[in-house]
Order: C-alpha cells, then sequence, then structure tokens
C-alpha cells in the first residue's frame, strides 16, 4: 500500500504551565482550532489516533465522546514519547487504506498537575513487571526517564571525550530558535554559563538539559492527498515513513551501538536501516532542510544526528558547535524551540512548526524555500514531509 | 498525588516467574546468571528464552562476580521522597565478564565512578527476604 496522507490543520491550546483547564478542555481548545485552520467540519472527522492516555491521560472514548465525534477508527496509545511518531504514522496508514477519511491526532497534556507520574513515586510504569523502558531501576534509586538519558550521555563522553560545554550547544542553540516564537515558554537567552551554573539533575545532565514540564495541547488533521487538495490550507505532504527500530540493538535513549543496559557495543556509524525513510520518500538526506526530534533531553539531539547519518558516530558534539542547528544553520533543529524551550507538547508542537514552515507561515524562524522536512527521533522513526 | 501502595517504602525488585532465582541466588550471596546450554551464552534481565538462540533450555549458573562498569550516572534530584537523605548517590552499570550488564550501585569507593573500572560483586541484606547486588572496587 502506498501511503497517501498528508496534513492539512493543526491547532494547539495555550501551552503554559499549572493552566487551569483539564486535558479534555486543552484538547478542546486545540481541536477547534485545527478546524478553523482546516475548514473542516466537526462531522468530517471520523478518526482517532491517540497520542495520549492511561496512566497520564485520557483515552480515545472519553475524546469521541466528549467533543461529540462519530468515529470509525481509532488507534490508541498513551502519553509517552516513544509514541509520538506512531500515532501520527497510524493517522497516515488509516486514511491511505480507506479506513477513515480524516484523522485527528489527539494530545492534551497536563504535566505540572502529573509531576508525582513523572518518574516520581506514582510512576507505575517503573513498577511493572520488566520494569520501565529508559534502563529504570526503581531500587537504586533510578527512577525517571532522564537517568536513561544520563547513563547513556555518560558513556558517550567517556568514550568520545565530549564535555558539557560541547553538549550546551544544544539547548542554547534550540532556545535561540525559541525566542523567534511567541508561544515558546522560555524567551530569554541560555548563555553557556547558564547552563554551566544550573543545577545538576542527573550527571552529567543539568537543568537546562532537560525539556520543559508543562500543559496544552495540539491537534492535528491527516486526510488523503485527493481531499487535501481541496481544502483551505496548503498540504503538508507525508512523503515517507520507517518505524520504531527495536530489538536487543536498541536502548530508547542511544544510538545503537553505545553499548547501554544489553547493547552490543560497536563503533559503527548510521546503518541502511536507520536511514530507509530518505528511499521511502523518495529524497536524499541531502534535501533535508531542518531536523526535528524529540527533544526531552539534550543528548538526544546528538544521537539523533548520528543514527540518521548526518554526522559520523561521535562528531555530533562537534557538528552541533557553530549554530549549525540553530537560525539560518546549515540544519536547523526544532525551530519551534522543542520541548527544550516552547513546551512539553509531546513533540506535537513540533509537528505544528512543520506544519507552518511547509506552508511558509513560520514568520521569524521561516526556512527559506522549506520543501523537504524531517521528523526522526533516537529510538529510529522517522517522517519525511513535503510540500 | 495519594493513594498509590508503598510510596514512602524504599522500592522493591518485581520478582517475577523469570528473574525469582536471581533473587534467591541473592540472598545466598552468589551472583546467578541464566545461561543457556544450547549457545553458552548469559543473558539479563532474565528471560524465559535465550534471546539470542531462542532455546529455552537454560541453566541458572553462578556468575565470577567481576564486572567493568560500562556507565554510570550520580542522581541529584529527589523524585522519591525515600531518597531524600540519599542524595547525591550513584547508579552505575556493571558489564559482567560473563558479557550482559547489570544496574547496581558502586560502594567502598571516596571516587565517583568511572567507565572502565573493575569491579566485584557483594550483597547487601536489606530484610530477611531481599538481597541487593551491589560492587565494590577490585584491588589491583
Amino acid at each position: 500500500m502506498k501511503i497517501n496522507a498528508a496534513i492539512v490543520g493543526t491547532g494547539a491550546s495555550t501551552f503554559g504551565r499549572f493552566l487551569p483547564q483539564s486535558q479534555l478542555g486543552l484538547a478542546a481548545e486545540a481541536f477547534k482550532a485545527a478546524l478553523e485552520d482546516s475548514g473542516l467540519k466537526r462531522e468530517e472527522i471520523d478518526g482517532l489516533s491517540m497520542h495520549m492516555g492511561s496512566p497520564l491521560g485520557l483515552d480515545y472514548d472519553r475524546v469521541a465522546d466528549g467533543l461529540g465525534l462519530n468515529i470509525r477508527y481509532v488507534n490508541q496509545g498513551w502519553t509517552h514519547g516513544r509514541f509520538v511518531t506512531n500515532a501520527l504514522q497510524h493517522a497516515a496508514l488509516a486514511v491511505s487504506a480507506g479506513m477513515a477519511e480524516v484523522v485527528a491526532c489527539v494530545t492534551a497534556i497536563s504535566f505540572t498537575r502529573e509531576r508525582a507520574i513523572l518518574g516520581g513515586p506514582g510512576d507505575i510504569e517503573g513498577h511493572r513487571e520488566e520494569g520501565g523502558t529508559h534502563g529504570e531501576s526503581p531500587p537504586y534509586g533510578l527512577t525517571a526517564p532522564a537517568g536513561g538519558a544520563a547513563i547513556a550521555m555518560q558513556r558517550y563522553m567517556a568514550r568520545y571525550g565530549t564535555t558539557s560545554e560541547e553538549l550546551a550547544a544544544v539547548p542554547m542553540q534550540i532556545r535561540r530558535h525559541a525566542l523567534r516564537n511567541p508561544d515558546a515558554i522560555m524567551q530569554q537567552e541560555l548563555t553557556l554559563e547558564d547552563h554551566q551554573s544550573s543545577r545538576m539533575v542527573v550527571d552529567p545532565l543539568h537543568l537546562f538539559d532537560c525539556c520543559l514540564i508543562t500543559d496544552g495541547a495540539v491537534v492535528t488533521f491527516v486526510t488523503t492527498e485527493e481531499r487535501a487538495r481541496d481544502l483551505r490550507q496548503k498540504p503538508v505532504r507525508i512523503a515517507g515513513m520507517q518505524g520504531i527500530r527495536s530489538g536487543r540493538d536498541e536502548f530508547i535513549f542511544a544510538p545503537p551501538g553505545l553499548g547501554i543496559s544489553q547493547q552490543p557495543e560497536s563503533d559503527s556509524a548510521s546503518r541502511p536501516v536507520d536511514r530507509e525513510v530518505y528511499g521511502l520518500a523518495g529524497v536524499s538526506r541531502d534535501d533535508v532542510q531542518g531536523l526535528y526530534t524529540y527533544d526531552a533531553f539534550s543528548p538526544l539531539v546528538l544521537f539523533t544526528l548520528e543514527r540518521f547519518g548526518f554526522c559520523g558516530t561521535g562528531e555530533a558534539a562537534g557538528f552541533v558547535q557553530n549554530g549549525t542547528i540553530g537560525p539560518g544553520g546549515r540544519l536547523p533543529v526544532n525551530t519551534n524551540g522543542g520541548l527544550l524551550s516552547e513546551a512539553h507538547v509531546a513533540g506535537w508542537n513540533h509537528m505544528r512548526e512543520i506544519t507552518r514552515q511547509i506552508r511558509g507561515t513560520a514568520g521569524d524562524r521561516q526556512i527559506p524555500g522549506a520543501e523537504v522536512l524531517q521528523w526522526g527521533t533516537v529510538w529510529g522513526d522517522s517522517i519525511i514531509f513535503t510540500a | 498525588m495519594t493513594g498509590i501502595e508503598g510510596q514512602d517504602l524504599l522500592p522493591r525488585p518485581r520478582i517475577s516467574p523469570d528473574n525469582a532465582p536471581f533473587w534467591e541466588g541473592c540472598r545466598e550471596g552468589r551472583l546467578m546468571l541464566p545461561t543457556c546450554t544450547g549457545c553458552g551464552r548469559a543473558h539479563l534481565p532474565p528471560g524465559p528464552v535465550c534471546p539470542f538462540c531462542l532455546s529455552s533450555a537454560l541453566d541458572w549458573r553462578e556468575a565470577k562476580g567481576t564486572g567493568t562498569i560500562s556507565t554510570w550516572t550520580v542522581v541529584h534530584k529527589v523524585w522519591f521522597p525515600i531518597f531524600a537523605d540519599r542524595v547525591p548517590y550513584n547508579v552505575i552499570q556493571v558489564q559482567l565478564d560473563e558479557g550482559p550488564r547489570l544496574t547496581a550501585r558502586l560502594v567502598e569507593s571516596d571516587a565517583p565512578p568511572k567507565v572502565g573500572q573493575r569491579v566485584s560483586v557483594l550483597f547487601e541484606q536489606l530484610d530477611a527476604e531481599l538481597a541487593m547486588p551491589a560492587f565494590r572496587p577490585l584491588a589491583g
């Protein structure tokens, strides 16, 4: 089956901390904004792909009921970074297969009310049989996702001699994008001194290596290319996609070969299996004008650059120096300001930004002539978007 | 957050049918690894079959108890109240000489852990039911 899908609408709630709205309230705000953006009517939305759910969020049925939808296709995930790409991919697959006409991808987050569940004592993810996914080991006090990024970065530093000052280029450059985004929560320049003097959270991650904890919702509408042509906005075509890579070579927050948890060690650079998305989309990596990634922790940006082969293994810390990933850089990364500086809307704030960039409506952040943009994560899944 | 059972207690390992012999070994002061009698490889975390060759013929064998720190961190933030009086504390991953890696703590060391540091296992008896592996620097 050939992928026949495009993003035709995007809507967001306010992003902030300790917002008064319920998750459903935030979702409703974003849903209405997406209807307005796309020109679609509520009755035309017949699919839901949920990037939220237990234990941190609502499931599909409450959203369908609460927004008065009549749904004939559902993909249910849960509020977890691993499933952002997955939710959009399932929407694309569903419309391509004719299982739905227009799928709404929904995420609504109230992290500031859920601190206890985010790596806290109520984090039942780490208490399951076989535990959590980020190398959590609660009996030893390694309980939060940040711990997984920390152990990966620590080994990376020992292997390649990378320093915290070099890593700081990631949040500093992403902050520079945020300064051009009025929706971004962080609106002050981040200096190297700010980064280095911020408190240590889990060594080597300083405070500014860790994403924001915020509230907000984004709703994204996906339909077929034929349908997209009749709608209000310039379609953002889903040109190709590759799924999550999983197995003993993989640790959620490390490139293959780094040797975290049970990963075999190797110094191999990006492999063909890591880069299938370019061929599937009919583009080459050199065509990519901007990269968007799940920047929950700053090392994940380095690991993503290496996985997709934007640089060689061990070279990402050098690659990100001198503004390469910042505004006007050779490969701008997360031009919205990402999870590090715009807001933590589980990567959907990035999808919204990709949509604006391809439409050419990204204002001060506009990548000139943006026609090919990539979403790709450290755990290996990816989508190429084209005009 | 209220109503989470045991949230004020030290989190305990989740004992499953697959890993129970590992924790029984710890109580006896022995580091036990599920080892495939087909391909000969040990694996962690303990599973129902050999993840390398899918054989179900597993045998629990005692490890030498020595290995190399493959990575580490020091936790500064208090995510669980029970750890509030312990921060900062280290967590290490040790590549055992048999191959698999184990998460634990480095003890009896004045210096922070180092990648590549040689260590040997000991067991900390928490109560009658639970002993946890920890590692100390290997002399020489």
